[in-house]
Order: structure tokens, then sequence, then C-alpha cells
């Protein structure tokens, strides 16, 4: 067997590869030089060209032919911003989200502040109308008549606090344009007061300071007015008129 | 003016329309891509992907690694379509060959043999890695008719003779791996390869002028 016997015998070897890497090293070698040996392995390469067709083939994963035509163009693969996108909406949502439930609960407290300071001055003005009830130094009491109905209006003095409790009952709401007046008898003549809303199927309950003038409180009268008069003195029907 | 594939095959009446790349068309693509047509090599990704991925995972059984392979194929088709000189089977059948040399390459480089023959021992007995169940809807893929042809030259082999075709071919060990995975002389496995390898050039001769 001659040297060139070997690489005769292992040219398809040569061709499909399944030479030790030395043994390839040495056939290529020897292919330089060798014509006979180029041509029998380029035939030997041709009737074998479609065996790698013997392989299953794969289906390609989405995007692997896009990348495939990037790569060899050269283009540098698209920089997709779509996950940047969505970490970036995601982080907005969160913020968002967090922004929102953060207002909410701060609405939330203060919410529960204002209702918390409202019950509160409720509680505290409930209970200073109670002890004024329970401490009254003078209680008055006046029956109103208005058409079918029959009201009436109750005073609380507390002398110690000089405040009042008033609570008008039972009457009905006036005629359009006119309002319920509550006045302050004094030493020097009457003083206005507030509003008393009546109608509303509930009595009025209303808690007083003394008027910072007019001098000490005699009494107290409950008049219809015209709606927006600002007159000092009662100039409608006198409906309850009581003295400490 | 375009160029034409100097290639030494004759023209191949006989099977016309059988294949995807018709004479026509695959000069017509040769001469796309030498003239930097994008389109050229859209169309030849399109075509060939599915085979070329066929032939590097066998060889790596890495889905990772053998699109690597197929990616370096591509770049050197399209930068180096040139070096095409119409021999060997065609176009098609010279990028197969790239991607071959590539996934062998790569397998040698990273000693991957002791991982498949791991594998091997774990899995089974060789020659299963090309009787593997096939995609339904492979039979209407482009070059079919080619792999039926290839897989009925490789029925052909006795049962000995196709688990060393497998080894060598398939999974792109050398003859000493072969000995090593299969348990058997050096010798023998040259001996069976150049039968086999025989067998396989008569049968395939038939088809070498195919086009895919």
């Amino acid at each position: 067997m001659s040297a060139h016997d070997w690489f005769v015998e292992h040219r398809t070897s040569f061709v499909v590869r399944s030479l030790e890497a030395e043994e390839e090293s040495t056939f290529r070698t020897h292919l330089e030089g060798c014509e006979d040996c180029r041509e029998a392995i380029h035939q030997i390469e041709q009737e074998l060209a479609w065996l790698p067709l013997g392989t299953t083939p794969v289906t390609p994963r989405p995007e692997l032919q896009r990348r495939l035509v990037e790569s060899a163009l050269g283009i540098r693969p698209r920089r997709s911003f779509a996950p940047l996108l969505a970490a970036a909406a995601s982080l907005v949502l969160a913020v968002g989200a967090w922004a929102w439930a953060t207002s909410r609960v701060r609405s939330a407290e203060k919410t529960a502040e204002r209702a918390r300071v409202s019950l509160s001055h409720q509680l505290e003005m409930a209970r200073d109308t109670l002890e004024i009830m329970r401490t009254a130094d003078r209680v008055r009491h006046a029956s109103i008549r208005m058409g079918e109905q029959e009201g009436g209006m109750v005073i609380f003095a507390d002398d110690r606090t000089h405040m009042w409790n008033v609570v008008v009952y039972g009457l009905p709401a006036p005629e359009p344009g006119k309002m319920c007046q509550f006045w302050f008898i004094t030493e020097t003549g009457m003083v206005r007061g507030v509003e008393v809303k009546t109608g509303e199927g509930t009595p009025a309950f209303l808690t007083l300071p003394m008027p910072p003038s007019g001098g000490p409180v005699m009494g107290a009268a409950l008049t219809i007015e015209s709606m927006g008069s600002s007159s000092a003195q009662p100039e409608g029907k006198e409906l309850a008129h009581l003295m400490l | 003016m375009p160029r034409s594939i100097p290639s030494k095959r004759p023209p191949n009446p006989g099977t016309p329309g059988r294949g995807l790349l018709s004479r026509e068309r695959e000069t017509s693509l040769y001469n796309r891509l030498l003239a930097r047509d994008e389109q050229a090599l859209i169309e030849l990704v399109d075509l060939a992907t599915p085979w070329l991925l066929g032939v590097a995972y066998g060889m790596l059984s890495d889905r990772d690694e053998a699109e690597e392979v197929v990616q370096e194929a591509f770049n050197i088709v399209w930068r180096r379509v040139d070096l095409y000189d119409g021999a060997e089977g065609g176009l098609m059948a010279w990028i197969l060959r790239i991607a071959r040399n590539r996934a062998i390459d790569r397998l040698r480089r990273q000693k991957r043999q002791i991982g498949k023959i791991e594998r091997y021992r774990t899995f089974g007995e060789a020659g299963e890695g090309w009787t593997r169940p096939v995609e339904p809807n492979e039979a209407a893929m482009p070059g079919w008719h080619v792999h039926e042809a290839v897989h009925q030259a490789l029925r052909g082999l006795s049962e000995e003779q196709a688990a060393v075709v497998q080894l060598a071919y398939f999974e792109g060990l050398t003859h000493s791996e072969i000995a090593a995975r299969l348990g058997i002389p050096l010798g023998t496995v040259k001996t069976r390869l150049r039968l086999a390898f025989e067998k396989l050039r008569l049968s395939l001769a038939s088809i070498k002028d195919w086009v895919v």
C-alpha cells in the first residue's frame, strides 16, 4: 500500500469530514499537489451534494429569518423598544396607580379628618347644648299658632355661659318671599338675631350667644319678615314674644 | 450583464418544476445576489433556513448554536457569493455545505462530542436522529422530494452502515469518535463508512442534478 493509497481510501471521509483533525490537515496539504485527488474529491462532493437534505428540517423560530437577513446585510439588530415602552408604561401605570392610591388615601384622610373635626364640633355643640339645657337657669316656652298648625319656641338660658339654646318646633314654612326671624329683646330695644328655618319637619335648634350690643338681654321675639330685609327693627307679624 | 453560473451540471429537463429552485430561478438568484439585491437574500433565507437549521441542529443539538451557524452561513453567502462557482450541486448545495462545515467546525472547536456521547448513552442507539418524526406539513416544504430521495438511499444501507453514516455525516463525529461511541474497532468504522458511502454515491448520483 503506497502513501497515495491512503488518500485514495480516505477521499470520501475527507469530503464528509470524518477524518481526525491531523488527518484532515494532512489530506488538505496533499490536495494542493494532487490533481487526481482534487478531481475525485470534486466528483464525490457532487455526488453527495444533496446528502445534507437527509436531515429533518427545523421550523425557524419567529423573527429568525429577519435576524438572518439583518445580520447578513450588516444591519444592527433593530432595537425593539417594545419591552422598554412596556416597562415605561408599566412604570407610569405603577407611579400613576401609586399617586392615585396616595391621593385617594390622602383624600380619604382629609375627608376623615374633616368628618372627625365636624363630628367633634357637632359633639362639642351637642355637649354644649345638652349642658346648656341641663344647667339652664331659666327655661321659657311660648306657644305659636300659624293657621292650622300649632308649634312653639323654647328658650334655655344659661347665665353662667351667657348662652341660649332656642328650640322652635311645629311651625310651617313661611310664605314665599318671607322668612322667620329671631330677635333679642334688650334694654335698649330689639336686636336682630338669626333666621330660623321652619317647615322642615324637625325642630330648629339654635345655640346663641348674647348680642354684643343693646345691653342686657331681657327676652326674645320671633317674627315673619320679608326675605332679604335688614331692618334693625321688626316690621312683620310677630309670632312669639318671651320675657325672661 | 448578468453572469451565468459556470455549472458543470447538464440541463435538467427531466425534472422541471419538481423543486423549488428551477435552473432559471437559481441563475436569477445568483445574479441578484451578485448584484447585492437584498430581496434575493430574503428569498434565499426563506427557502433554505429550515434545511440549514436541520443540518446544524443535527450536529449541535442546540437550537441557539444552530441558529448562529445558519447566520454565519448566510453572512458568507451574502458577502462572498462570488466564491460560488456553480459546481457541486448548485447554489443550494453550496449553502448546505457551508452550513454543515461551520457546524462541524463549531462542534469540534467546542469539543461537544463528550456531551453528545453522554446524550447518546442516555437516549438510545445510533440512527435515531434521522428517524425523528417529521412535521405533518413538511411534505409541502421545498426540497422535500430530495429529502425523500436521500432517505430512500439511506434505507438501502444495512443497519450497521446506516448507524455509522448517521454519526459521521449527520452528527459530525470522526472515525475515532464513532468507534468509541459504538464500541467497535476503528478499522471496522472505516470499512463500514467506505462501503456505506460507495452505496450512497451510487444511489445519490441519480439526483445530483436535481434542483430543490
